[in-house]
């Protein structure tokens, strides 16, 4: 009587594994995340204070022996930028998770602390894919421009006393022309695509790149006013008593807002308007390619708090106990001072991303020109007649 | 009227024409709009409809009356049993059959749940069509307390397939009307969090006041009905105009706004959100918690006659049209779904507006194309 | 002065929100955790049809058509022939097409004897559409996996453990207001 033999395994059931989810482990979230932060730490320490002093032990200091050096730095930067990339992507899916009432990753490693490694693999093991309309050449170099713009800022960033790459006397020009290369990046993935929603996004970027450049310029040149150097190094020192935020309080507020148009960040993310231009600029890319706009975006998102924490909240200014300053134990707590304020700011980014939703991109070129740049001018201005009387 | 073409103007070559859709995350779905960009100016927008189309109306023809209600559910699939009502109510017409007053009281509170479960989706995904995805997740997990009620009465939770000509199928649940009353607590308490995060946002202002501006004589041209009418300044709801059900018993307001942009659609839906608590506050007060739930209805009916019968569901006037040949199946079944009317001003709003714009107006018209394509 | 405060009214808006969304970081998730623990669902749940035998492993059903009459995706055949040693008809072939089927129930409310009844196995998902063309021995199977079933006629009814159909404790049924009041009913003998 049986008209369709039943198989045996018919049902696609789940493996149950062991896992028990009724056993809150917030402390072990806690243990693994502040972990992290702790691992930032100590791989600051390494490249900036053991790097140097393992040369110096091997007497390679002059000469090739200095190149060598500083490429091992940026060698270890760029693992640093990975591991930040890393460890930000889980910082915010955990923390979108609580937000919204979920739990965010929690299976793969404790507490789900190695979740996006295996979305890297995952992302390593994908086709990368060129679409025929696109232009071969400017295509695989957007990704590239993109991440070595937002990666060239590391030169500059102070993580504690002498503890930069390149300490150049020029550092705030050097911010400005290195960060603005990255929107070069997205222009030319969006143009070269070859797809509709794809050069709107690279058209957005652009004319968004217009509009929070300018009062971003004019920013940094309050800041040099008042610190009195063009050095991120000197900045930082001049902060010792009083930090920027106090006196430089309206320039401080337009760099937040430009730090988030920059980063095409959420209430101006216009470039990649997921809901609007399903992905914007990127979304022909796959892969490996796609995981560099991801990786400099993630970058980005970690510099850009670490420059306000640097231009307005004292860099790594804090209490050093009498620990003698330029000591590897001194440096060691300037670089957690900044670590921390660093991820307080990380974590503000992260909250306007969970709550807000998106300008329309001329409300931002509005606003941006019709009040950012006149406040920043105001700004400015104060800035200089405040150096005046007071220092 | 329209081309399908999606060749630019001749003579037009700044023009883009873009495909927004149908696989598109703003489209709530299968929608296709054929956009012609300047820039970001809309120069051009044609919609077009069909992805979803399964052929409802014939196939309504060529079921039994009992057959036909269960189909309607798959129209609107987040207002549930919203779509039900027209077809019940036009049948019951024809047939003559007395309601009991519990069954009808029953039926609104399920009715007006499904329309803060349907407004608590359009809010999430209106949010999500403007940048923010939390209030997605948020919407989503209220409207899920929702679906447990009416899965705890009706054995299922989007398409309960729940009213039957007479009343209900069943008795609700013992914990019924508790369950409703502590949900309307609990939304009590949640919507101060969603003015917060969406009526009072500044960026909300900005992204939609003066926005899309949908006249009067413009609405009511285009025959839109339901809370996109309402934004536009007319009190028409078909609750007030032809009342069915309980509506006659209980006391609410129509809310209305003159200013028709899509702020005003937005606050409208708020309000209503507002006003079906207070409705289903009454009712809770008013139904017997037992009695009859249904009236005496041959299995075997067989019906002659023509009736139109509309509710006012989540989107709108949904109306039906019976015709009856004297066999127990309809001769012509017709919907008049809101959705699918308010789709008309798609062209009037988004021409000439910010591309940005156009995916605000149509989060704002809240179309669901299971009814717009049925 | 307008301006500023305009601003002022903006910035404070703002905040509220932000404030709204991570209040939210305190509140326990209502995250169900499905593969690991199965989520307790109503008795009224249609989730999976399924054919019920007697205690003695005879059909229940007694092959009136009514639930093919009734299904509004017509996903319902049913062939069957008369009984040659008594009254009544024996099933040819009673086939559910469950990939068609649209679980409104409908077949559940028409049958008289309450033979096809809804069950809670939602885990139906396979690899091949073909294995969801429930044929009879399918259909009994379900009832027997399930071992507990929902019909309006009779309510929640239990398989116990030694192959007896009973009737589900007062506490399991889902049962109406009305239904829960009304004196408690005798057995239906089959």
């Amino acid at each position: 009587m049986s008209y369709i033999p039943i198989p045996e395994d018919r049902h696609f059931r789940i493996k149950r594994i062991g896992y028990d989810p009724g056993r809150s482990r917030p402390w072990l979230e806690r243990l693994v995340y502040s972990l992290y932060v702790f691992a930032f730490w100590g791989f600051v320490i390494a490249t900036y204070a053991g790097v140097p002093a393992l040369f110096d032990a091997l007497g390679w200091t002059a000469g090739w022996g200095y190149v060598v050096m500083r490429a091992t730095q940026v060698v270890l930067l760029f693992l640093l930028s990975a591991v930040i990339a890393l460890m930000l992507i889980l910082a915010l899916r955990k923390y979108l998770g609580k937000v919204q009432e979920r739990y965010g990753p929690m299976h793969y490693g404790p507490a789900g602390g190695i979740q996006t490694v295996f979305d890297a693999l995952k992302l390593l093991g994908k086709e990368d894919f060129v679409p025929a309309a696109a232009d071969w050449l400017t295509f695989r170099l957007a990704p590239a421009v993109t991440f070595v713009s937002s990666f060239a800022i590391f030169a500059v960033v102070p993580f504690a006393s002498g503890w930069t790459l390149a300490d150049t006397n020029v550092g705030l020009i050097y911010l400005i022309a290195v960060s603005t290369l990255s929107t070069y990046g997205v222009l030319l993935g969006g143009v070269s695509s070859g797809n509709k929603w794809a050069l709107v996004g690279a058209l957005r970027a652009g004319a968004q790149m217009v509009s929070y450049e300018i009062p971003l310029a004019l920013v940094f040149l309050s800041v040099a006013v008042w610190g009195g150097s063009l050095s991120l190094g000197r900045i930082v020192d001049s902060q010792m008593g009083l930090w920027n935020v106090v006196p430089l309080f309206i320039p401080f507020v337009l760099y937040v807002i430009s730090s988030l148009a920059e980063l095409k960040h959420i209430p101006f993310d216009f470039p990649e308007a997921e809901s609007e231009l399903i992905a914007g600029y990127n979304v022909e890319y796959s892969g490996m390619s796609f995981a560099f706009f991801f990786l400099a975006e993630f970058v980005e998102l970690f510099l850009l708090p670490a420059l306000i924490v640097v231009f307005f909240f004292g860099g790594w200014h804090g209490p050093l106990f009498g620990l003698e300053p330029g000591t590897l134990a001194a440096g060691a707590l300037q670089s957690l001072y900044f670590t921390i304020k660093t991820a307080v700011w990380v974590w503000i980014f992260l909250w306007i991303r969970a709550t807000l939703p998106r300008y329309r991109d001329d409300q931002l070129m509005e606003f941006a020109w019709k009040a950012m740049i006149p406040l920043a001018l105001f700004g400015l201005v104060l800035a200089a007649y405040m150096r005046l009387i007071w220092r | 009227m329209s081309t399908i073409s999606v060749d630019p103007v001749p003579g037009r070559s700044d023009e883009m024409v873009v495909n927004m859709g149908p696989q598109h995350p703003a489209t709530h779905g299968v929608l296709r709009v054929v956009i012609g960009l300047e820039g970001e100016r809309i120069t051009r927008a044609v919609p077009h409809i069909g992805y979803l189309h399964r052929n409802h109306e014939k196939i309504e023809e060529a079921r039994t009356y009992f057959q036909v209600v269960p189909y309607t559910d798959r129209m609107d699939y987040v207002s549930g049993t919203q779509n039900e009502l027209p077809v019940v109510l036009a049948v019951e017409d024809l047939l003559g059959v007395e309601v009991p007053q519990r069954a009808k009281q029953i039926r609104t509170i399920f009715f007006e749940l499904f329309r803060i479960a349907s407004h608590l989706v359009w809010m999430g995904t209106a949010m999500l069509d403007l940048g923010a995805i939390t209030p997605f997740l948020y919407t989503f997990w209220d409207r899920e307390i929702i679906l447990g009620i009416v899965e705890r009465t009706a054995g299922a939770r989007m398409l309960p397939n729940y009213y039957t000509f007479g009343g209900v199928r069943r008795d609700v649940h013992p914990e019924f009307f508790k369950d409703v009353a502590d949900f309307l607590d609990h939304m009590q308490r949640r919507m101060p969090d969603y003015e917060h995060l969406v009526l009072e946002n500044p960026i909300v202002h900005a992204r939609t006041k003066g926005v899309g501006v949908l006249s009067k004589e413009r609405a009511i041209a285009r025959g839109v009905t339901g809370p996109v009418l309402r934004a536009s300044g007319v009190a028409y709801d078909v609750r007030k105009a032809f009342p069915y059900d309980a509506y006659p018993d209980v006391e609410f307001e129509v809310p209305t706004s003159s200013d028709g942009d899509t702020y005003a659609r937005f606050w409208v839906r708020f309000q209503e959100i507002y006003q079906a608590c207070k409705i289903i506050r009454q009712l809770l007060e008013q139904t017997p918690k037992t009695g009859p739930y249904k009236g005496k209805v041959s299995p075997r009916l067989k019906i002659s006659g023509e009736r139109y019968r509309a509710v006012e569901n989540s989107r709108g006037e949904l109306g039906v049209y019976v015709v009856g040949d004297g066999s127990d199946r309809p001769y012509r079944i017709k919907h008049r779904g809101a959705a699918f009317t308010n789709l008309q001003v798609i062209p009037d709003l988004f021409i000439g507006a910010k591309f940005s714009d156009a995916i605000a107006i149509l989060s704002s018209l809240d179309p669901v194309f299971g009814e717009i394509d049925r | 002065m307008s301006l500023l405060s305009e601003v002022w009214q903006a910035v404070k808006a703002l905040g509220t929100g932000m404030a709204t969304v991570h209040k939210r970081v305190y509140e326990d998730a209502p995250t169900e955790f499905y593969p690991y623990v199965q989520p307790d669902l109503p008795a009224v749940s249609v989730q999976s049809l399924a054919l019920v035998e007697n205690e003695d492993g005879s059909e229940r059903c007694i092959v009136c058509l009514q639930c093919e009459r009734a299904c509004p995706a017509q996903v319902i055949t049913i062939e069957r022939h008369r009984n040659p040693e008594g009254k009544g008809f024996l099933i040819d072939r009673f086939d559910i097409d469950l990939v068609n089927c649209m679980y409104c129930a409908a077949c559940v409310e028409a049958c008289p004897v309450s033979s096809i009844v809804t069950i809670q196995d939602f885990e139906m998902s396979t690899y091949d559409l073909h294995t969801l063309k429930a044929d009879i021995d399918f259909l009994h199977e379900q009832s027997r996996r399930s071992r507990r079933w929902y019909s309006p006629k009779f309510g929640v009814e239990i398989r116990t453990d030694d192959g007896k159909i009973v009737k589900a404790p007062p506490e399991m049924q889902p049962g109406g207001l009305a239904e829960l009041l009304k004196p408690a009913e005798e057995e239906v003998d089959q």
